[in-house]
C-alpha cells in the first residue's frame, strides 16, 4: 500500500474515531461509563470474530503462540477509561485532552526511536518534528476557536 | 479509544490547585499508555494478522469490562436493550480504528499515527460544522479553524515525506 493511501486511511480512521467517540459519549450519559464500554468492546469483539472466521487467511503464528506480554494492549486502553474518568472532571476537559496528547506523541516519539515492543527503530528527523509542532499549533488554533466560540 | 473532541466542552475545572498537579502526571501516563497499546498492537499483527490483533484488544477488555462491571454492582440508568438502536453503532466503528491501528504503525511509527488520527479529530470537526454534513446546523467556521486545518495539512505532508 502507498504511503499516502495508508495516510489517508489514518486520517479517516480518526474521523471515524471522533464519530464514535462522539455517540458513546452520549450513551455513556445515560447509562454509565462501565456499561457503554463493555458494549462497544462486545459488539466490537463480535463483529471482528465473525470477520475473522469469513475472511482472515490462516497464519502460521496464533494468539495463543505469541508471548504474553504482547497481548497486554487492552489494559492500557482499560486503565486510560479509567484514568479519564476520574480526572476529567477534577481537571477539566481541556487540560486532560492537552495531557493525553503530550504523552500520547511523547511515548510515541519514544517507542519509534528506540524500537521498543518489537517496532522497527525510526530516527527522530526534523520532518517528523516540525510535523509535531504543526499539529501542536493546529490544536491551539482549535482550543483558542472554541474557547471563543463557547464565550 | 479516545476523542479530541471533547476539547470543545471544556467544563471549569472543580479541584483543589495541589490534587491538578497531582492527577497530571496520571494523565499524562494514560496518554503515554495509548501509545503502547498502538506499539504491541503493530508487530503482533504482522504475526498473527491484523483482525486477530484486533480480537485481542476486544476479547481482554471485554472480559475485563465485563468482571468490573460484576464488582461494580447494580447501575442507574436504563437497560441497555431499552435504548435507541443507533447508539449501539459505536461498537461498529470502534474495530476500524484498531484494525487501521495495526496497518499503519509498522509503516509510519507510532508518533505519526497518532498525528494522523489526531488530524482526522480535527478535520472531521472542522469539515463538519463547515458543510453541515450528517445533519449538524451548518455553522460558519473562523479564520482560526482553517488555520488549524491548513497546520494539520502541513502536518501529514511533513509525514508522507518521511
Amino acid at each position: 500500500m502507498s504511503l499516502v493511501i495508508l495516510l489517508a486511511v489514518v486520517v479517516l480512521a480518526g474521523a471515524v474515531l471522533s464519530v464514535q467517540a462522539a455517540i458513546n459519549g452520549r450513551l455513556g450519559e445515560t447509562v454509565g461509563v462501565l456499561r457503554s464500554s463493555l458494549l462497544t468492546f462486545v459488539v466490537g469483539a463480535v463483529s471482528t470474530g465473525l470477520l475473522i472466521l469469513f475472511f482472515e487467511p490462516a497464519h502460521a503464528v496464533s494468539l495463543l503462540d505469541v508471548p504474553k506480554w504482547q497481548l497486554s494492549g487492552a489494559l492500557f486502553g482499560v486503565v486510560y477509561m479509567m484514568v479519564m474518568v476520574g480526572a476529567v472532571p477534577r481537571v477539566g476537559t481541556a487540560v486532560a485532552t492537552v495531557a493525553v496528547i503530550v504523552g500520547q506523541l511523547g511515548m510515541g516519539m519514544l517507542i519509534d526511536n528506540f524500537g521498543w515492543l518489537g517496532n522497527p527503530a525510526i530516527e527522530l528527523s526534523s520532518s517528523r518534528v516540525l510535523a509535531m509542532v504543526c499539529l501542536g499549533l493546529a490544536l491551539v488554533f482549535m482550543y483558542r476557536s472554541s474557547v471563543r466560540q463557547a464565550v | 479509544m479516545q476523542s479530541f473532541d471533547e476539547v470543545s466542552a471544556a467544563p471549569a475545572p472543580v479541584a483543589r490547585p495541589g490534587l491538578r498537579l497531582l492527577l497530571l502526571p496520571l494523565v499524562i501516563l494514560a496518554g503515554m499508555g495509548l501509545s503502547v497499546e498502538a506499539g504491541l498492537l503493530g508487530p503482533l499483527g504482522e504475526q498473527v494478522g491484523h483482525l486477530w490483533a484486533t480480537l485481542s484488544i476486544f476479547g481482554v477488555g471485554s472480559a475485563i469490562l465485563f468482571l468490573l462491571l460484576l464488582f461494580a454492582g447494580p447501575q442507574k440508568g436504563p437497560e441497555l436493550t431499552d435504548l435507541p438502536r443507533w447508539q449501539l453503532i459505536g461498537g461498529f466503528l470502534g474495530p476500524m480504528y484498531v484494525v487501521v491501528l495495526t496497518l499503519a504503525t509498522p509503516h509510519i511509527g507510532i508518533a505519526m499515527t497518532m498525528i494522523a488520527i489526531l488530524s482526522g479529530q480535527v478535520g472531521k470537526s472542522v469539515l463538519i460544522d463547515h458543510f453541515g454534513w450528517f445533519g449538524a446546523t451548518r455553522k460558519k467556521v473562523n479564520a482560526e479553524r482553517w488555520l488549524a486545518l491548513g497546520l494539520i495539512v502541513a502536518a501529514l505532508v511533513l509525514i508522507a515525506r518521511g
